[in-house]
């Protein structure tokens, strides 16, 4: 694998809760992990707190799911019912595939056994002895590691009846994906899971109370679960040091399109985008401006350049009409086009609808013919309003899941701040930024 | 009805003990049918049903849902490129033209003369900050190039006039 360096934070600095050990040879291998401390929160989980004591710590530290919606996860923990026997389940989300994210994969290829340390403490906190991770079908890297990581567990005893000598089986399984992006859905992830065709459930009843199998499941992302071995081990209390108001902790936002040092760089909740794409990401190529950046993956709506000093901060996010998301921080600079744009991330949500929902199912496609017709020079004012109806109809709650909602994100906050680039092209079948002289 | 070998059937027989349910097991069968025939023919999906006592259109159900499952044969040699918004705005559209012509082919997932080659377009890979990047032979590549690509596709012939 050619130019496979490190292209994102590493080593230690304040606020790398996650990162602070990533770049040491060989991490992956459990031993050096064990050296680097890791395992310890698990033994300590294990050895001296109660499961109730676990939960407590991370609610406690604020954290909030670092899949896309952001809901804190401690409350998360708490929808697991107390008193049902059998079996139950923990459940990986490691399908990621939001456009523009790229932090899971980071993590798994840098610390795989961080991941199942935190997996292994998440399962103990609520009395599951079963670990599924849920991992993209295209996430080779992170297979081969896994499964390595896996089998050195098993030969340390970590994985079976009794880790770190506590009368406490722990298992863990892979399950790869076939691709679709719509298995990022917890819901639709599950189906899959089942061996199904992945479409989403409606709720409730929730996961928690009927998962995997019809039972009891915990589905975390792979950042949120990969945070818990720093909280179990310094307290929930030191990792809300971090952060703004309802954002407490430290995030991975990966950084890609137009910038001169893409990477996965982790931050404190807080920091602004400005901070983020100027200085972090080194800002657009020498003589470009940022025109446009989606704040949280694809499925954010856009923000454009006059906004750059918004925060990370999940809240503020959603008060500016967009969302923390995935944290994939796309940027665009001025000499590309935003109606293009828009049409390829149609493309995208109308290849990947599963098709349960009619909106979105035909919205989508909808969508796709219209910018089509836009982009060929045979656009009119009509073609805007078709568009208009259409982001209004896969949004406000008419899907079961936000697959539609995002498909008409992109088509709205792009006609919300881009109105003027929508109208040359379909007026007057012009691009302006195609005029940007382009300094490769 | 031998679309899959003994060893593949022994495979997949020994799948459903994994799961809590047999049905899970139907796309990691799916998935060893395909790494062996290199495609899913309508037999091979056949079989998998019957392996797994599922019915043989729900098997083709699923089959057909994920983009990872080729009902079609692709090349001996699969480029799975990105051209979603991060890797465009670096030039992927670019790099799969330039594979599309330098293995002779006019469309995605056309088959080269050869048999050797194919190219398809998928959706973001979760490898941005490489882009433009692409998935060829179970590893993903970066920052790619045309000269790259060049070398991939020629080590790729070469090693098909070596016999391998």
């Amino acid at each position: 694998m050619a130019g496979d360096a490190l292209r994102g934070s590493h080593g230690p600095e304040r606020h790398h809760v996650l990162t602070a050990d990533f770049g040491t040879a060989d991490l992956h291998r459990f031993d050096v992990y064990r050296g680097c401390g890791g395992y310890a929160s698990l033994e300590k989980a294990l050895k001296e707190m109660a499961p109730e004591e676990v939960h407590a710590e991370v609610k406690t530290s604020g954290l909030r799911g670092r899949g896309g919606a952001g809901f804190p996860t401690g409350t998360k923990w708490g929808f697991l019912p107390k008193d049902v026997p059998g079996p139950r389940y923990v459940v990986v989300n490691a399908d990621e595939s939001e456009p523009g994210t790229s932090k899971d994969r980071y993590l798994m290829e840098n610390s795989p056994h961080m991941l199942l340390e935190g997996a292994c403490i998440a399962a103990y906190a609520v009395g599951a002895h079963q670990i599924w991770i849920y991992l993209r079908g295209e996430y080779d890297k992170p297979y081969r590691l896994l499964t390595d990581a896996i089998a050195e567990l098993r030969s340390e005893g970590i994985i079976g009846p009794s880790p770190f000598g506590k009368d406490y089986l722990l298992d863990v399984h892979i399950y790869r994906g076939h691709g679709a992006y719509i298995c990022g859905e917890e819901t639709a992830l599950l189906d899959s899971l089942e061996g199904k065709r992945a479409q989403p459930r409606s709720r409730p009843p929730f996961p928690a109370v009927k998962g995997a199998w019809g039972r009891p499941t915990l589905l975390n992302n792979v950042e949120t679960l990969s945070a818990v071995p720093w909280i179990v081990r310094h307290g929930g209390a030191e990792y809300a040091k971090f952060g703004i108001d309802r954002s407490r902790g430290t995030r991975l936002l990966s950084v890609s399109g137009n910038v001169q040092n893409p990477g996965v760089y982790e931050v404190e909740l807080g920091v602004s985008f400005r901070h983020v794409i100027m200085e972090l990401a080194g800002g657009p190529p020498p003589g470009r401006r940022v025109k446009v950046f989606w704040p949280g993956g694809s499925s954010a709506q856009v923000l454009p350049e006059s906004m750059l000093d918004t925060t990370t901060d999940l809240d503020e996010l959603a008060r500016v009409g967009s969302m923390a998301g995935s944290g994939g921080v796309i940027v665009m600079d001025d000499a590309h086009c935003v109606v293009k744009a828009a049409h390829r991330l149609l493309r995208f949500y109308a290849h990947e609808s599963c098709g349960k929902c009619t909106p979105c199912r035909t919205g989508g496609n909808w969508a796709v013919r219209t910018y089509e017709r836009i982009l060929a020079g045979e656009g009119s004012a009509v073609d805007l309003q078709i568009l208009d109806r259409i982001q209004d109809s896969l949004q406000n709650g008419r899907c079961l899941c936000a697959l539609g909602d995002s498909a008409g994100f992109v088509i709205m906050s792009t006609m919300k701040y881009f109105r003027d680039e929508y109208e040359e092209h379909a007026l007057r079948n012009e691009c302006s930024a195609e005029k940007v002289a382009v300094h490769a | 009805m031998t679309a899959l070998s003994e060893h593949a059937v022994e495979e997949i027989k020994a799948l459903p003990a994994r799961f809590p349910e047999v049905r899970s097991a139907v796309i990691p069968a799916l998935d060893i049918a395909q790494e062996e025939l290199g495609f899913l023919t309508p037999d091979a999906m056949t079989e998998v049903a019957q392996l797994l006592k599922l019915d043989p259109g729900y098997v083709e159900g699923v089959a057909t849902f994920y983009s990872l499952f080729h009902l079609e044969p692709t090349g001996r040699h699969h480029f799975y490129v990105c051209t979603n918004l991060s890797c465009t705005l670096r030039g992927a559209v670019e790099i799969c033209d330039h594979i599309k012509r330098r293995i002779g082919v006019q469309q995605f997932n056309e088959v080269s003369a050869d048999g050797l080659f194919s190219v398809e377009e998928v959706e973001c890979l979760g490898a941005c900050e490489y882009a433009p990047m692409m998935r060829y032979e179970h590893n993903f590549h970066y920052d790619l190039t045309p000269e790259k690509v060049d070398a991939l596709i020629e080590a790729a012939q070469r090693g098909a006039r070596n016999g391998r």
